[in-house]
């Protein structure tokens, strides 16, 4: 025989099991590559790239940087309003660094190429922050 | 004659006997000195072939995990370029040069420059010299201690922090 409670229990679980995908449907992956470049002592070329991930991507979350995101869910415009902070948590993270310098009939000239290579970060977006963390 | 035959003979064998017993003390004299000499490297290679020098070695690696931190510390430069739209602008683009010339510098100091260097000589002189340098390395938690930034000039003081667990990790 049934019992009188056993609807309420159902739609409980339910309600929670929605609120749980919901929940986590909101992370989301971002594959974030940072690169710039130095001349002769003059930065010539910065570049940064924001894109989806479009595979799954494997790995454990550290390193998290939380940062505010004034309700927007959109990484470009959340990070474009952050962005000194944001730099400096990619350069916390670590850069290939790459130098070459040339000296020729003692006229001197170097290039210095610093790079975050192509790294998956998963994206938390909560009311107004934005939690960013590397997948290793 | 019988005797004197005989005489003979016992004095060849004990002269033989002699002759031995001779040779065989400057064996044992000659062995003893070789391992005499030999001694002190066999000793030395049974230590580590019974694990004595690995006891050496853990304590060394000890010694290397218990060793205080390296810090390692840099003065970068940049410069801002001619036309900048703000003071600002030049200021933050200066320092962004002045940060990656900071990272190089450390990493010339943490894992060493490649130095290649050409002459070309024509007619007993020198046409072109020039020498060639490059680092490739990986940086991680360099921090920024002090920024000033004068005349276009931006100077970063950067530190890093090596220690052992940073190598485990």
């Amino acid at each position: 025989m049934r019992s009188r409670d056993g609807n309420r229990t159902f739609s409980l679980s339910l309600c929670s099991l929605i609120l749980f995908s919901s929940l986590t449907l909101k992370a989301d992956e971002y594959l974030i590559s940072y690169r710039y470049v130095v001349k002769d002592a003059i930065l010539f070329n910065e570049d940064l790239y924001i894109s989806r991930a479009m595979q799954k991507c494997k790995g454990t979350p550290s390193d998290t940087l939380i940062i505010n995101s004034d309700g927007f869910k959109n990484l470009k415009k959340i990070i474009q309003k952050n962005n000194t902070l944001f730099i400096d948590y990619i350069h916390k993270l670590g850069l290939d660094v790459k130098h070459e310098e040339r000296n020729t009939n003692l006229q001197n000239s170097s290039t210095t190429i610093l790079t975050l290579k192509t790294t998956c970060f998963k994206v938390d977006f909560n009311d107004n922050l934005a939690k960013i963390s590397p997948l290793k | 004659m019988k005797y004197s035959l005989l005489f003979v003979a016992l004095l060849s064998a004990s002269t033989l006997v002699a002759v031995e017993t001779d040779e065989t003390i400057n064996n044992s004299e000659s062995i003893e000195v070789v391992e005499f000499k030999e001694v002190q490297p066999v000793d030395n290679v049974d230590e580590c072939t019974r694990g004595d020098c690995g006891e050496v070695n853990t304590i060394n690696d000890e010694l290397l995990a218990l060793a205080t931190n390296i810090r390692v510390s840099v003065v970068g430069q940049g410069v801002a370029p001619m036309h900048t739209s703000s003071p600002a602008q030049a200021y933050a683009l200066a320092k962004r040069a002045a940060i990656a010339d900071g990272y190089r510098m450390i990493a010339e100091r943490v894992k060493g420059v490649r130095v290649e260097g050409q002459d070309l000589i024509k007619n007993m002189m020198v046409a072109r010299s020039s020498v060639r340098t490059s680092v490739n390395a990986m940086i991680r938690d360099a921090s920024v201690l002090e920024t000033t930034f004068k005349d276009g000039l931006c100077e970063v003081e950067m530190e890093i922090v090596l220690s052992h667990s940073l190598f485990a990790r």
